[in-house]
């Protein structure tokens, strides 16, 4: 147990927060014995305390201060409805060039398919080639024989061949 | 601005919250249902928290009249931030901490100190604080209250700013010593030891106004702001 050479300088550095809790009531224990038996011995921290306590009196007589008045509440909310919409508009604001590209986008690809399905359907059709007029109709079916003519024998082959130009062309 | 929205007049009174069996819900069960969108949650957080926020932004600002702007503007950050709170801490905390921030930057930009009272207390005044302090006689009338709030503000404004609002906020208007540690970014000892040495302090302020024999400078307090 130490003297304070000089009491207003401050009370043992590693008792200041154990008699902070001891001014405010909230030791018990043992740490409240070893402040007591702490105190007992120690000028300093005597004093430091009981200045302490008066400096918590002084300021707990008076208690808070008055509060916000009653139209706070509804202020604060008129304030936050207000920011919201003004964030809702800023929000569409930023969004409305990508949203007006993208309705363009869609009516553009919305047309060039109107567009395939009529070339598909109907008019693209005139345009197409006739396979059954433009098939030539001297192609030979040597390679695709009516079963019914098939020959029988070599020989049968070799007539066919002469009857049909082949060989020659 | 004082113009409420009828939809939201409406939400305020019939406050029906899912969930809402009666009891009194906690801030978290509200601060989720205000993060899936009902205002009315915000609400009730609001009532419930605006008188603290009140003293805290006032304790800071020293009572200028921007008080109740800058208090509006902390629950206005707090519901557009308030999808992003984890509630890792409490909702008290995190409000706090934003009042704190919100304060200092209101100062920065002003670039001021906060009010400072520069005039010595009357006789009468310091009667009634050494009544208060040597026979235990708190005032008793709301007049009387007032008036010793005000000389122990005067006084609190001569010590350092950490001293004056660590004194403010937790004699006067009552935040503990941990809500302190959080919204200040201080460890809880710390907070315990700067509160100990400023109460000291108080009272060496207190002594040196109360010159031997009850002659103090009385005159006008006249509030001055002064550029950092």
């Amino acid at each position: 147990m130490r003297q304070h050479p000089d009491f207003r300088s401050a009370a043992c550095a590693q008792f200041e927060a154990l008699l902070e809790d001891y001014v405010a009531a909230d030791l018990g224990g043992a740490r409240a014995k070893s402040v007591t038996e702490h105190l007992a011995g120690c000028a300093g921290c005597r004093e430091a305390l009981d200045e302490a306590a008066a400096g918590a009196r002084l300021l707990r007589a008076v208690g808070p201060a008055d509060g916000p008045g009653p139209a706070f509440n509804r202020t604060v909310m008129a304030r936050i409805y207000a920011a919201e919409q003004e964030r809702t508009a800023e929000r569409a604001t930023f969004w409305q060039p990508f949203v007006s590209l993208g309705w363009r986008f869609a009516a553009t690809a919305m047309l060039a398919l109107a567009i395939l399905i009529t070339y598909e359907a109907g008019w693209g059709r005139r345009l197409q080639p006739n396979l059954a007029v433009v098939r030539p109709s001297n192609v030979s079916d040597l390679f695709s024989p009516d079963p019914e003519r098939a020959p029988a024998n070599r020989d049968e082959v070799l007539m066919m061949l002469a009857e049909n130009n082949h060989g020659n062309n | 601005m004082s113009d409420v929205p009828k939809t939201m007049a409406a939400s305020a009174q019939t406050l029906a919250l899912p969930g809402n069996t009666g009891a009194k819900q906690e801030d978290w069960e509200l601060v989720r249902l205000c993060q899936s969108g009902t205002a009315a949650a915000f609400e009730e957080l609001v009532r419930r928290h605006q008188q603290r926020v009140f003293a805290l932004v006032g304790g800071i600002l020293r009572r200028s009249q921007d008080v109740e702007d800058v208090a509006q503007q902390v629950f206005l950050k707090a519901y557009l931030g308030i999808r992003r709170f984890d509630q890792r801490a409490a909702f008290s905390t995190w409000l706090y901490k934003i009042a704190v921030n919100e304060c200092w930057d209101y100062l920065r930009k002003r670039k001021v100190r906060p009010l400072v009272y520069e005039a010595d207390l009357s006789e009468e005044q310091v009667s009634q604080l050494d009544g208060i302090v040597s026979a235990h006689r708190p005032p008793e009338s709301p007049s009387q209250r007032a008036e010793a709030r005000q000389a122990i503000e005067r006084i609190l404004d001569t010590l350092p700013e950490q001293d004056r609002q660590l004194l403010l906020l937790k004699e006067m208007e009552g935040f503990s010593v941990q809500e302190l540690a959080e919204m200040l970014d201080l460890n809880v000892n710390t907070v315990k030891v700067r509160l100990f040495r400023a109460r000291g302090r108080i009272m060496q302020a207190f002594r040196r106004r109360v010159k031997p024999g009850g002659k103090t400078g009385a005159r006008p307090a006249t509030p001055t702001e002064r550029k950092r």
